[in-house]
Protein backbone atom coordinates (compact mmCIF):
# COMPACT_ATOMS: atom_id res chain seq x y z
CA UNK A 1 0.00 0.00 0.00
CA UNK A 2 1.70 3.23 -0.77
CA UNK A 3 1.62 6.08 1.47
CA UNK A 4 -0.05 8.67 0.18
CA UNK A 5 2.37 11.82 1.53
CA UNK A 6 5.34 10.51 0.41
CA UNK A 7 3.54 9.65 -3.15
CA UNK A 8 2.86 13.51 -3.12
CA UNK A 9 6.20 14.83 -2.14
CA UNK A 10 8.06 12.50 -4.72
CA UNK A 11 5.73 13.53 -7.36
CA UNK A 12 6.83 17.33 -6.34
CA UNK A 13 10.60 16.42 -6.78
CA UNK A 14 11.89 16.60 -10.27
CA UNK A 15 14.22 14.01 -9.26
CA UNK A 16 12.06 11.23 -7.74
CA UNK A 17 8.87 12.50 -9.96
CA UNK A 18 9.17 10.25 -12.98
CA UNK A 19 9.12 7.28 -10.69
CA UNK A 20 6.57 8.52 -8.55
CA UNK A 21 4.10 9.27 -10.98
CA UNK A 22 4.51 5.48 -12.68
CA UNK A 23 3.29 4.43 -9.18
CA UNK A 24 0.50 6.48 -9.13
CA UNK A 25 -0.84 5.81 -12.44
CA UNK A 26 -0.66 1.71 -11.46
CA UNK A 27 -2.35 2.39 -8.35
CA UNK A 28 -5.29 4.46 -9.63
CA UNK A 29 -5.44 3.53 -13.61
CA UNK A 30 -7.74 0.84 -13.54
CA UNK A 31 -10.17 2.33 -11.04
CA UNK A 32 -10.32 5.48 -12.04
CA UNK A 33 -10.71 3.73 -15.91
CA UNK A 34 -13.93 2.45 -14.54
CA UNK A 35 -15.32 5.40 -12.77
CA UNK A 36 -14.74 7.24 -15.70
CA UNK A 37 -16.45 4.29 -18.51
CA UNK A 38 -19.60 4.64 -16.43
CA UNK A 39 -19.94 8.44 -16.61
CA UNK A 40 -19.02 8.13 -20.91
CA UNK A 41 -19.71 4.93 -21.45
CA UNK A 42 -17.67 4.13 -24.33
CA UNK A 43 -14.09 2.80 -24.35
CA UNK A 44 -12.69 4.99 -26.21
CA UNK A 45 -13.90 7.79 -24.77
CA UNK A 46 -12.81 6.55 -21.19
CA UNK A 47 -9.52 5.74 -22.44
CA UNK A 48 -8.88 9.73 -24.22
CA UNK A 49 -10.36 10.91 -20.13
CA UNK A 50 -8.20 8.78 -18.44
CA UNK A 51 -5.75 9.53 -20.10
CA UNK A 52 -6.61 13.65 -19.25
CA UNK A 53 -7.21 13.02 -16.07
CA UNK A 54 -3.20 12.13 -15.12
CA UNK A 55 -2.03 14.76 -17.53
CA UNK A 56 -3.85 16.82 -15.28
CA UNK A 57 -2.57 15.33 -11.83
CA UNK A 58 1.08 15.76 -13.31
CA UNK A 59 0.65 19.06 -14.23
CA UNK A 60 -1.42 20.62 -11.14
CA UNK A 61 0.52 18.28 -8.66
CA UNK A 62 2.05 21.59 -7.35
CA UNK A 63 -1.44 22.79 -6.36
CA UNK A 64 -2.22 19.66 -4.58
CA UNK A 65 -2.16 21.01 -0.91
CA UNK A 66 -2.83 17.94 0.81
CA UNK A 67 -6.29 19.57 2.63
CA UNK A 68 -8.30 16.40 0.78
CA UNK A 69 -6.62 12.81 -0.15
CA UNK A 70 -4.70 12.59 -2.78
CA UNK A 71 -7.10 9.57 -4.13
CA UNK A 72 -10.06 11.89 -3.87
CA UNK A 73 -8.13 14.93 -5.37
CA UNK A 74 -7.46 12.24 -8.41
CA UNK A 75 -11.13 11.04 -8.62
CA UNK A 76 -12.98 14.64 -8.50
CA UNK A 77 -10.24 15.44 -11.47
CA UNK A 78 -11.59 12.46 -13.61
CA UNK A 79 -15.91 13.26 -12.41
CA UNK A 80 -14.73 16.84 -13.66
CA UNK A 81 -13.18 15.67 -16.84
CA UNK A 82 -15.43 13.26 -17.56
CA UNK A 83 -18.78 15.67 -17.57
CA UNK A 84 -16.80 18.39 -19.31
CA UNK A 85 -16.04 15.61 -22.11
CA UNK A 86 -19.79 14.62 -22.45
CA UNK A 87 -20.65 18.49 -22.44
CA UNK A 88 -18.66 19.26 -25.33
CA UNK A 89 -19.47 15.95 -26.34
CA UNK A 90 -23.12 17.52 -27.11
CA UNK A 91 -21.94 20.68 -27.81
CA UNK A 92 -20.23 19.81 -30.68
CA UNK A 93 -22.97 17.16 -31.89
CA UNK A 94 -25.18 20.02 -31.37
CA UNK A 95 -27.57 17.55 -29.08
CA UNK A 96 -28.89 17.97 -25.67
CA UNK A 97 -27.29 15.97 -22.56
CA UNK A 98 -29.99 13.66 -22.62
CA UNK A 99 -29.95 13.28 -26.43
CA UNK A 100 -26.52 12.40 -26.09
CA UNK A 101 -26.94 9.75 -23.20
CA UNK A 102 -29.62 8.05 -25.91
CA UNK A 103 -27.21 8.48 -28.44
CA UNK A 104 -24.40 6.70 -26.09
CA UNK A 105 -26.57 3.69 -25.24
CA UNK A 106 -28.02 2.82 -28.69
CA UNK A 107 -24.15 2.81 -29.54
CA UNK A 108 -24.10 -0.07 -27.08
CA UNK A 109 -25.42 -1.98 -28.62
CA UNK A 110 -22.62 -1.95 -31.63
CA UNK A 111 -19.70 -1.56 -28.87
CA UNK A 112 -17.49 -4.19 -29.19
CA UNK A 113 -16.12 -3.77 -25.46
CA UNK A 114 -19.61 -4.20 -24.31
CA UNK A 115 -20.78 -7.87 -23.28
CA UNK A 116 -24.00 -6.79 -21.63
CA UNK A 117 -27.93 -8.50 -22.88
CA UNK A 118 -31.17 -6.54 -22.51
CA UNK A 119 -31.15 -5.85 -18.36
CA UNK A 120 -27.85 -4.27 -18.89
CA UNK A 121 -28.90 -2.05 -21.76
CA UNK A 122 -32.43 -1.21 -19.71
CA UNK A 123 -29.77 -0.48 -16.60
CA UNK A 124 -28.22 2.06 -18.51
CA UNK A 125 -31.33 3.49 -19.88
CA UNK A 126 -32.30 3.56 -16.28
CA UNK A 127 -29.69 5.55 -15.05
CA UNK A 128 -29.96 7.71 -17.67
CA UNK A 129 -33.03 9.35 -15.96
CA UNK A 130 -31.53 9.69 -12.84
CA UNK A 131 -30.11 13.06 -11.62
CA UNK A 132 -26.02 13.39 -12.25
CA UNK A 133 -25.20 12.99 -8.51
CA UNK A 134 -27.43 10.32 -7.90
CA UNK A 135 -25.73 8.28 -11.14
CA UNK A 136 -22.73 9.24 -9.81
CA UNK A 137 -23.13 7.92 -6.33
CA UNK A 138 -24.79 4.88 -7.61
CA UNK A 139 -21.95 3.50 -9.83
CA UNK A 140 -19.29 4.54 -6.88
CA UNK A 141 -21.38 2.55 -4.67
CA UNK A 142 -23.38 -0.34 -6.36
CA UNK A 143 -20.57 -1.68 -9.06
CA UNK A 144 -17.21 0.72 -7.63
CA UNK A 145 -18.30 -0.72 -3.94
CA UNK A 146 -17.01 2.58 -2.41
CA UNK A 147 -17.49 3.09 1.05
CA UNK A 148 -19.92 6.50 1.93
CA UNK A 149 -16.69 8.38 3.20
CA UNK A 150 -14.98 7.77 0.69
CA UNK A 151 -17.48 9.08 -1.65
CA UNK A 152 -18.38 11.57 0.37
CA UNK A 153 -14.65 12.86 0.01
CA UNK A 154 -14.60 12.77 -4.01
CA UNK A 155 -18.27 14.51 -4.38
CA UNK A 156 -17.79 16.51 -0.88
CA UNK A 157 -21.25 15.75 -0.08
CA UNK A 158 -22.38 14.66 3.40
CA UNK A 159 -22.44 10.90 4.40
CA UNK A 160 -26.27 10.85 5.05
CA UNK A 161 -27.03 12.95 2.36
CA UNK A 162 -25.45 10.30 -0.17
CA UNK A 163 -26.92 7.30 1.93
CA UNK A 164 -30.21 9.26 0.78
CA UNK A 165 -29.14 9.53 -2.65
CA UNK A 166 -28.01 5.18 -3.08
CA UNK A 167 -31.17 4.63 -1.90
CA UNK A 168 -33.30 6.33 -3.97
CA UNK A 169 -31.51 5.69 -7.04
CA UNK A 170 -31.69 1.85 -6.17
CA UNK A 171 -35.40 2.31 -5.69
CA UNK A 172 -36.06 4.34 -8.98
CA UNK A 173 -34.09 1.57 -10.76
CA UNK A 174 -35.70 -0.75 -9.59
CA UNK A 175 -38.97 0.45 -10.31
CA UNK A 176 -38.05 1.08 -14.18
CA UNK A 177 -36.24 -2.23 -14.71
CA UNK A 178 -39.84 -3.97 -13.67
CA UNK A 179 -41.20 -1.53 -15.83
CA UNK A 180 -44.06 -0.18 -13.15
CA UNK B 1 0.77 -24.03 33.17
CA UNK B 2 -2.17 -21.82 32.73
CA UNK B 3 -3.32 -20.69 29.38
CA UNK B 4 -3.58 -17.40 28.01
CA UNK B 5 -7.51 -17.17 27.11
CA UNK B 6 -6.17 -13.51 25.43
CA UNK B 7 -7.66 -13.82 21.58
CA UNK B 8 -5.06 -13.93 19.30
CA UNK B 9 -6.97 -13.15 16.23
CA UNK B 10 -6.49 -9.73 14.26
CA UNK B 11 -9.23 -8.17 12.38
CA UNK B 12 -8.09 -5.90 9.43
CA UNK B 13 -8.72 -2.01 10.85
CA UNK B 14 -11.77 -0.58 11.38
CA UNK B 15 -13.88 -3.94 10.34
CA UNK B 16 -16.27 -3.81 12.57
CA UNK B 17 -16.85 0.19 11.79
CA UNK B 18 -18.28 -0.94 8.78
CA UNK B 19 -19.38 -4.05 9.24
CA UNK B 20 -23.45 -2.73 9.52
CA UNK B 21 -22.77 -0.61 6.45
CA UNK B 22 -21.32 -3.69 4.26
CA UNK B 23 -23.68 -6.00 5.62
CA UNK B 24 -26.57 -3.87 4.07
CA UNK B 25 -25.29 -3.09 0.66
CA UNK B 26 -24.61 -7.19 0.63
CA UNK B 27 -28.33 -7.36 1.48
CA UNK B 28 -29.56 -4.90 -1.08
CA UNK B 29 -27.02 -6.52 -3.72
CA UNK B 30 -28.47 -10.12 -3.18
CA UNK B 31 -32.24 -8.66 -3.25
CA UNK B 32 -32.21 -6.33 -5.97
CA UNK B 33 -33.01 -7.09 -9.84
CA UNK B 34 -30.46 -4.97 -10.83
CA UNK B 35 -27.55 -6.57 -12.66
CA UNK B 36 -24.61 -7.49 -10.84
CA UNK B 37 -22.58 -7.07 -13.43
CA UNK B 38 -23.21 -3.72 -16.43
CA UNK B 39 -21.26 -5.23 -19.42
CA UNK B 40 -18.44 -3.41 -19.64
CA UNK B 41 -15.46 -4.60 -20.91
CA UNK B 42 -12.16 -3.83 -22.05
CA UNK B 43 -9.86 -5.23 -24.18
CA UNK B 44 -7.04 -8.02 -23.19
CA UNK B 45 -4.05 -5.82 -22.84
CA UNK B 46 -5.72 -2.21 -22.43
CA UNK B 47 -3.65 -1.57 -18.77
CA UNK B 48 -0.64 -3.16 -19.08
CA UNK B 49 -0.01 -1.49 -22.43
CA UNK B 50 -1.18 2.18 -20.77
CA UNK B 51 1.66 3.27 -18.92
CA UNK B 52 3.13 3.34 -22.77
CA UNK B 53 0.76 5.20 -23.83
CA UNK B 54 0.15 7.70 -21.13
CA UNK B 55 4.24 8.21 -21.37
CA UNK B 56 3.94 9.61 -24.82
CA UNK B 57 1.79 12.32 -24.12
CA UNK B 58 4.74 13.58 -22.23
CA UNK B 59 6.83 13.60 -25.22
CA UNK B 60 8.00 17.15 -26.37
CA UNK B 61 6.30 18.03 -29.31
CA UNK B 62 7.11 19.97 -32.23
CA UNK B 63 4.64 22.21 -33.56
CA UNK B 64 5.42 24.77 -36.39
CA UNK B 65 2.87 27.27 -36.97
CA UNK B 66 4.72 29.35 -39.36
CA UNK B 67 6.68 25.86 -41.12
CA UNK B 68 9.60 26.86 -43.08
CA UNK B 69 7.96 25.51 -46.46
CA UNK B 70 6.34 29.10 -46.60
CA UNK B 71 9.84 30.25 -47.00
CA UNK B 72 10.69 28.16 -50.08
CA UNK B 73 7.76 28.79 -52.06
CA UNK B 74 8.79 32.27 -51.47
CA UNK B 75 12.72 31.49 -52.97
CA UNK B 76 10.97 29.43 -56.00
CA UNK B 77 8.65 32.64 -56.59
CA UNK B 78 11.51 35.08 -56.75
CA UNK B 79 13.36 32.53 -59.14
CA UNK B 80 10.32 31.49 -61.29
CA UNK B 81 10.18 35.40 -61.60
CA UNK B 82 13.43 36.18 -62.64
CA UNK B 83 13.64 32.86 -65.21
CA UNK B 84 10.68 34.22 -66.94
CA UNK B 85 12.09 38.08 -67.32
CA UNK B 86 14.76 36.41 -68.35
CA UNK B 87 13.49 34.17 -71.29
CA UNK B 88 11.26 37.66 -71.52
CA UNK B 89 13.79 39.45 -72.36
CA UNK B 90 15.38 37.12 -74.94
CA UNK B 91 12.35 36.93 -77.41
CA UNK B 92 11.09 40.39 -76.80
CA UNK B 93 10.09 41.34 -80.56
CA UNK B 94 9.26 45.10 -81.29
CA UNK B 95 5.74 44.00 -81.59
CA UNK B 96 3.57 45.97 -79.12
CA UNK B 97 0.96 43.74 -77.36
CA UNK B 98 -2.00 43.88 -74.84
CA UNK B 99 0.90 42.90 -72.50
CA UNK B 100 2.92 45.77 -72.94
CA UNK B 101 0.34 48.13 -71.09
CA UNK B 102 1.36 48.82 -67.64
CA UNK B 103 -1.45 48.33 -64.65
CA UNK B 104 -1.35 51.87 -64.06
CA UNK B 105 -2.68 52.31 -68.00
CA UNK B 106 -5.14 49.86 -67.25
CA UNK B 107 -6.23 51.63 -63.80
CA UNK B 108 -6.52 54.89 -65.38
CA UNK B 109 -8.38 53.38 -68.64
CA UNK B 110 -11.39 51.89 -66.57
CA UNK B 111 -11.45 55.20 -63.88
CA UNK B 112 -12.01 57.50 -67.32
CA UNK B 113 -14.46 55.29 -68.66
CA UNK B 114 -17.93 53.60 -67.92
CA UNK B 115 -17.63 49.69 -68.32
CA UNK B 116 -20.97 49.25 -68.46
CA UNK B 117 -20.71 46.28 -66.63
CA UNK B 118 -23.18 45.77 -63.27
CA UNK B 119 -21.28 43.72 -59.94
CA UNK B 120 -23.46 40.94 -60.78
CA UNK B 121 -22.30 40.53 -64.19
CA UNK B 122 -18.76 40.71 -63.50
CA UNK B 123 -19.41 38.15 -60.92
CA UNK B 124 -20.54 35.60 -63.31
CA UNK B 125 -16.98 35.83 -65.08
CA UNK B 126 -14.64 35.63 -61.72
CA UNK B 127 -15.06 31.71 -61.10
CA UNK B 128 -15.77 31.99 -57.26
CA UNK B 129 -16.65 28.55 -56.35
CA UNK B 130 -12.88 27.76 -56.25
CA UNK B 131 -11.49 30.63 -53.62
CA UNK B 132 -11.17 29.77 -49.91
CA UNK B 133 -11.17 32.40 -47.45
CA UNK B 134 -7.61 30.77 -46.74
CA UNK B 135 -6.55 31.38 -50.65
CA UNK B 136 -6.13 35.05 -48.87
CA UNK B 137 -4.91 33.71 -45.30
CA UNK B 138 -1.58 33.29 -44.19
CA UNK B 139 -1.99 29.01 -44.78
CA UNK B 140 -4.47 26.73 -43.94
CA UNK B 141 -3.84 25.65 -40.07
CA UNK B 142 -4.49 22.17 -39.58
CA UNK B 143 -7.41 21.96 -37.15
CA UNK B 144 -5.43 18.97 -35.12
CA UNK B 145 -2.29 21.34 -35.09
CA UNK B 146 -4.31 24.03 -33.47
CA UNK B 147 -5.69 21.72 -30.64
CA UNK B 148 -2.06 20.64 -29.98
CA UNK B 149 -1.12 23.95 -29.33
CA UNK B 150 -3.70 24.92 -27.11
CA UNK B 151 -3.29 21.90 -25.16
CA UNK B 152 0.38 22.53 -24.99
CA UNK B 153 0.28 26.12 -24.24
CA UNK B 154 -3.49 26.71 -22.24
CA UNK B 155 -3.65 24.64 -18.91
CA UNK B 156 -7.04 26.16 -18.34
CA UNK B 157 -10.03 26.39 -20.14
CA UNK B 158 -11.03 30.07 -18.42
CA UNK B 159 -8.17 31.59 -20.66
CA UNK B 160 -9.86 31.24 -23.66
CA UNK B 161 -12.93 32.81 -22.18
CA UNK B 162 -15.32 30.39 -22.94
CA UNK B 163 -18.65 31.29 -21.09
CA UNK B 164 -18.85 28.15 -19.11
CA UNK B 165 -23.09 28.85 -19.54
CA UNK B 166 -22.97 27.73 -23.13
CA UNK B 167 -22.30 24.15 -21.44
CA UNK B 168 -25.24 23.98 -18.92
Amino acid sequence: MIVEETLVNELKNKETQAKAFEVLVNTYKERLYWHIRRIVLNHNDADDVLQNTFVKVYRNIESFKGDSKLYSWIYRIATNESLTFLKQKSRKLGVTNSELQEELIEGLQADVYFEGEEIQLKLQQALATLPEKQKLVFNMKYFQEMKYEEISEVLETSVGGLKASYHLAVKKIETYLRGD
Amino acid sequence: MKKSHKNKFKTPEGYFDNFNERLIDKIIKEESIIPKHDGFEVPDDYFETFNKKIATKFEPKIIQLKPYRNYYYIAASIIAILVFTFLFNQNKESKVGFDDLAVTELDAYFDSNVLGLSDYEIADYIPVENIYLTDITYKNIEENTILDYLDENVDELDELNIMYDEFE
